[in-house]
């Protein structure tokens, strides 16, 4: 397993609520994260068929705009990225690797990897958002939005857990 | 009150770009910090090994949720300026079970398997082009979901307004039940 230098998950946490009462305080809404991968995806694939990517409704809402990338959620990813890069560095967990289970090979990996994140991507669409967006900053708020999220989302994934031990145990 | 800062106008779109990347910096960091990068760590909790997602998310929303509803008691923050997050509950409930059921399975969600990549998983970059697609076949699905994906709105509905009750009353209901959950945690690690 993994060397444990990580912070307390308290003082971690902590950390977490202080920025997303910033991002509350300094520009009125939350944090995010899953919308970044929508705009990149739309963005793509006007790069690869335009006119096809032209007739996507629901990517209508950022490739109307003149430049889809300009986009709060996707800068503010750039600078997720650096801060945990940052943290890796000065926490001496940075590593390249190929993370999985220790009872799954790399061939299932690729597949649990890009299928759950398949899983993820489409139910962040139709949920309005994310872990951050939804869980994390609706909870925060009390919106009701991110309770049934938080609540439905653990309950599947204790159940889907208990079927496939062998994921990660 | 002035706050919140930008929508009061005291910078412009340029300049909160640049807000995106330092909060995001933060974000990443305390991500990072609290072991949120690893997948072992971040479905732990489905298998009852390792309980640190919730502990930082549930001292998260109680940190932030305490922190808003003062600054804005305190007139500090005009709260009618935040962009709350709307609810549509069946899609959202349905949303919420498809998501658990891809966080286990890729062992991440979109925050996190950004910090997982930061921290050098090429698993992680795998996961994050499977969120790519998978926004992808939402667009592509959309005709055939928006109906359902624009059922049960409630708008920008919070508990407290939904239960017809003071807020701190459940905020004092929220943060006592992440400390019991907490302390049953601690006991339950210990125990284990």
């Amino acid at each position: 397993m993994e060397r444990n230098n990580y912070w307390s998950p308290y003082i971690a946490g902590a950390g977490l609520g202080l920025t997303l009462l910033a991002a509350f305080y300094v520009m009125g809404k939350g944090l995010g994260a899953s919308s970044a991968f929508s705009v990149t995806a739309a963005v793509a694939a006007k790069g690869i068929a335009p006119e096809y990517a032209g007739t996507l409704k629901y990517f209508s809402r950022y490739l109307s705009l003149e430049s889809p990338l300009r986009d709060w959620i996707v800068f503010e990813m750039i600078g997720l990225f650096a801060g945990a890069l940052a943290g890796a560095l000065a926490g001496g967990n940075f590593r390249i690797r190929f993370d999985k289970g220790k009872s799954i090979g790399n061939t299932a990996r690729l597949f649990t990897a890009f299928g759950g994140g398949m899983a993820i991507g489409f139910a962040s669409r139709l949920a309005r958002g994310c872990t951050s967006g939804v869980a994390l900053s609706g909870g925060a708020q009390l919106a009701i939005a991110g309770w049934i999220f938080v609540i439905s989302m653990f309950a599947s994934g204790f159940v889907l857990a208990a079927f496939f031990r062998r994921l990660w145990q | 009150m002035r706050s919140p800062l930008y929508e009061y106008g005291l910078f412009g779109e340029g300049i909160s770009l640049l807000v995106a990347v330092a909060i995001g910096f933060f974000f990443g960091f305390f991500l990072e910090r609290g072991g949120l990068g690893n997948p072992h760590k971040l479905t732990g909790v489905f298998y009852l090994t390792d309980f640190t997602v919730p502990k930082v998310m549930f001292t998260a929303i109680v940190v932030a949720a305490l922190g808003l509803y003062l600054l804005s008691d305190l007139k500090l923050l005009d709260m009618s300026r935040v962009w709350i997050v709307p609810t549509f509950f069946w899609p959202q409930i349905v949303g919420g079970l498809l998501f658990g059921a891809g966080f286990v399975l890729s062992g991440y969600c979109p925050g996190t398997a950004m910090t997982g990549f930061a921290e050098g998983r090429l698993d992680a970059l795998i996961a994050m082009a499977g969120i790519g697609a998978g926004s992808f076949l939402f667009a592509l699905l959309y005709p055939f979901v928006e109906n359902f994906y624009l059922f049960s709105p409630m708008g920008d509905v919070t508990l407290p307004v939904l239960l017809g009750i003071n807020h701190w009353i459940v905020l004092a209901l929220v943060s006592a039940l992440a400390g019991t959950m907490f302390f049953v945690m601690e006991r339950y690690e210990r125990a284990h």
